[in-house]
């Protein structure tokens, strides 16, 4: 591989005749100037690969052993995997997982719809816009136990703000015990997520709307379209590719969710399982929950295999989408 | 000034021996609990004034970070001298017993100060392998003003505690708080119940595999408790501990079904509350009430500790009485040592105490129980089914047949 310009490596002083003389990789000086990004990328690979590509390939290799956390691993093969499936650990893996799959599709459409109804309004133009965008945004710069925690005040049956609110205006029947109760305990929790996260979708569409070239909508107006029209024949159509993009980004962070559920319900996922999702199941297995003196890193490793192989797929077609969104130059 | 001088050689040479007696080291300590910055900081005092030349460096981490933490240090080939451990029967300590990273006990620490009670929970192959140092006691804890105002009595039976809390009720009184949100209280609620209901005997025989949960004297004893809701606060299955603190310190309950630790943090809210403690009564009024007793903790010997010997001494002091004061005065909890005087500012701590003496279960079936080291543990299912049988999505039955099913997949006694 020699250089078409500029002295080679292989120009070093050296015992001529030697092996020594010749390289092993033979170099030019424009090849290493070409090739120079790979030391550019070397930080930012050897970061991926001890916190990224070593946890994950070690948890997966540890999802074939029985293992408390110290000591000698034994090996199981696809035990762990049986349990989980078809064995003892099937019903709550799969009621977690039922659980995951809700709470995904209501955060969309409780994060999506309003998202985009606010979006419209923002693009409006009209006074006060600035300060509502940060009022908006303003939960999602809060940490999510802080949320959880301050909704848990909020949500208290006894003496909380909103059940309070309720008998105030005569919607008495509406105060309820919402974090202790198998039918309105996920609900609950799906609703704050999406009140913390409607900020972050409202600024995505808002900038995507304000992206659509003005002409367009203006030409519309001239030819006689009402607002909706322009809104679901114009605005809409354009906006697909975001929300498709803010759906799988919705889907990938669903599925890896843990903190909120932790902070309302803790790593019981209550009342009575019925806020248990994924990410719990996986603490308690592994860690043992609060006081249980069982522990399975094994089998918890399983679990956060099954979580990869669900979100891995999507997050190749989230990047294969915005690659190509990319290369439209949009 | 020759005087002077052979006055200070003589000191000089009669501090010698102390100085000689130790060598200067450092022990380090890691545990979970905050509340014992204080306690080891008067351990290095009182060993400083018995001249051993011990500094002890306590490092607290979170609970619920604590035990990966020292896991994964202890596999490092680092971590401290002394480490606090959980009880047994339990994975993760009989893990650091199985992989040779704690030391046993019984030859070089004087444990003649404990019970067999507390022992026994950190005792695993016929050896010791910490120094307890809390002993933790559950029961009903009840507002004294509220029951003298109403002329009631710590009840002796379950009917009398019905009893009991019918009288709070008609007089306007919440007569329970139960933080059913917390699953874990439901299933410690329902352990404290069952060592006096069916009672310590008849646990015992379920251990040996010769009683089911599934038999009328637990099941009876659960479609009672499902009963006794009626009689907790509204919606009580939304509320926690944290506001089950509050209520029962602001005298908005009659009674909570808790443990001994509760009272530091009901004092700080009301330093005025005076409150009490009985057992949860029995059904049968010819069986003794029984307290539900279990050890929280111990001090386990590192045996890659490089100052053994230091560390070994510290060990000894946590077993003494001396300790025992200090550990119970410090944390208004109780210590693990016997014979040791409870402090009279704190009269909770004296009653639990005398109590945890006198009345403590032998046999049990929730945390350091033979059921609690198994999965599905006893602890697990009680948590989730418990919850479910409040809400009326299961009935006792069903709650008691989960159990016996449950526990049979692993437990020996109940495979045969």
């Amino acid at each position: 591989m020699r250089g078409r310009a500029g002295r080679s490596l292989s120009d070093r002083p050296g015992k001529a005749g030697s092996s020594e003389a010749r390289p092993i990789l033979y170099l030019s000086e424009v090849d290493v100037r070409k090739y120079s990004f790979l030391w550019m990328l070397f930080p930012a690979l050897l970061l991926y690969t001890v916190f990224i590509a070593y946890p994950f390939f070690s948890s997966l290799g540890l999802s074939f052993y029985d293992w408390p956390g110290i000591g000698p691993k034994k090996f199981i093969g696809l035990s762990n995997y049986k349990n989980i499936l078809s064995g003892f650990m099937a019903p709550e893996f799969y009621r977690a997982l039922g659980h995951n799959i809700v709470f995904f599709i209501w955060s969309l459409i409780l994060s999506v719809v309003p998202g985009l109804f606010f979006a419209f309004l923002l693009s409006a133009d009209i006074k006060g816009t600035k300060f509502l965008k940060v009022i908006y945004f303003f939960p999602n710069t809060l940490a999510i136990v802080v949320v959880g925690f301050l909704w848990g005040l909020l949500l208290n049956p006894q003496w909380g703000l909103v059940n309070q609110l309720f008998r105030v205006l005569g919607l008495g029947f509406l105060a309820k015990p919402w974090l202790g109760n198998t039918s309105t305990a996920l609900p609950t929790i799906i609703f704050v997520t999406a009140w913390r996260g409607l900020g972050f979708y409202i600024l995505v569409y808002l900038a995507a709307i304000l992206g659509i070239d003005r002409e367009m909508t203006e030409a519309a107006r001239i030819d006689g379209a009402t607002e909706m029209q322009i809104a679901g024949r114009i605005i809409l159509p354009h906006l697909l590719p975001i929300i498709a993009t803010t759906s799988m980004l919705k889907f990938i962070w669903t599925f890896n969710i843990f903190d909120i559920v932790y902070a309302m319900e803790g790593t019981q996922g209550g009342p009575a399982g019925s806020t248990d999702v994924l990410g719990t199941l996986f603490y308690r297995i592994a860690f043992g929950g609060l006081g249980s003196s069982q522990v399975g890193m094994g089998l918890g490793a399983t679990v956060v295999t099954l979580i990869f192989l669900l979100v891995f797929p999507v997050s190749i077609f989230y990047v294969f989408i915005v690659e190509k969104r990319v290369e439209r130059g949009e | 000034m020759a005087k002077r001088f052979l006055m200070a050689m003589l000191l000089l040479c009669l501090m010698m021996p102390a100085w000689a007696q130790s060598k200067p080291a450092t022990v380090t300590i890691w545990g979970w609990r905050a509340q014992d910055v204080d306690v080891w900081k008067s351990v290095e005092t009182a060993l400083k004034a018995k001249g051993e030349q011990i500094t002890i460096k306590y490092e607290v981490f979170p609970p619920t970070e604590y035990d990966s933490k020292l896991l994964v240090s202890l596999q490092g080939g680092v971590g401290p001298d002394l480490m606090y451990t959980r009880r047994l029967p339990g994975a993760r300590t009989q893990a650091l017993i199985d992989n040779s990273y704690l030391v046993p006990l019984d030859s070089s620490v004087d444990l003649s100060n404990f019970d067999n009670v507390s022992l026994s929970f950190i005792r695993s192959n016929n050896k010791t392998w910490g120094v307890p140092f809390a002993n933790q006691i559950v029961g009903i804890f009840y507002n004294k003003a509220m029951f003298d105002k109403y002329k009631l009595k710590e009840p002796q039976t379950w009917d009398e505690l019905v009893q009991v809390a019918e009288t709070l009720q008609k007089n306007g009184i919440t007569p329970f708080f139960v933080s059913g949100k917390e699953a874990w209280t439901l299933a410690m609620q329902n352990a404290m119940v069952g060592v006096s209901y069916p009672g310590d005997a008849w646990i015992g025989k379920l251990a040996e595999g010769k009683a089911k949960f599934t038999d009328p004297e637990y099941v009876n004893m659960l479609k009672d408790l499902n009963a006794l809701k009626k009689y907790y606060q509204k919606d009580f299955m939304a509320n926690t501990t944290a506001e089950q603190d509050v209520a029962f310190a602001m005298e908005q309950v009659a009674m909570v079904f808790y443990g001994v630790w509760g009272n530091t943090n009901w004092l700080k809210t009301n330093p005025d509350l005076k409150f009490d403690y009985f057992p949860v009564p029995p059904k049968d009024k010819n069986l003794p009430a029984k307290a539900y007793i279990y050890m929280d903790g111990a001090y386990g010997l590192s045996s890659a500790s490089k100052n053994k010997d230091a560390a070994i001494k510290v060990l000894n002091y946590a077993g003494t009485k001396a300790y025992g004061e200090l550990f119970s005065s410090t944390t208004g909890e109780i210590t693990a040592i016997k014979g040791v005087t409870m402090p009279a500012s704190k009269p909770i701590l004296v009653k639990c105490y005398n109590k945890m003496v006198t009345i403590a279960s032998t046999n049990r079936y929730w945390v350091g129980s033979p059921f609690d080291a198994g999965m599905p543990s006893v602890y697990n299912i009680l948590q989730e089914n418990m919850q479910k049988m409040y809400l009326d999505q299961m009935t006792p039955e069903e709650l008691a047949k989960k159990l016996q099913d449950g526990i049979s997949t692993w437990y020996p006694a109940f495979k045969k």
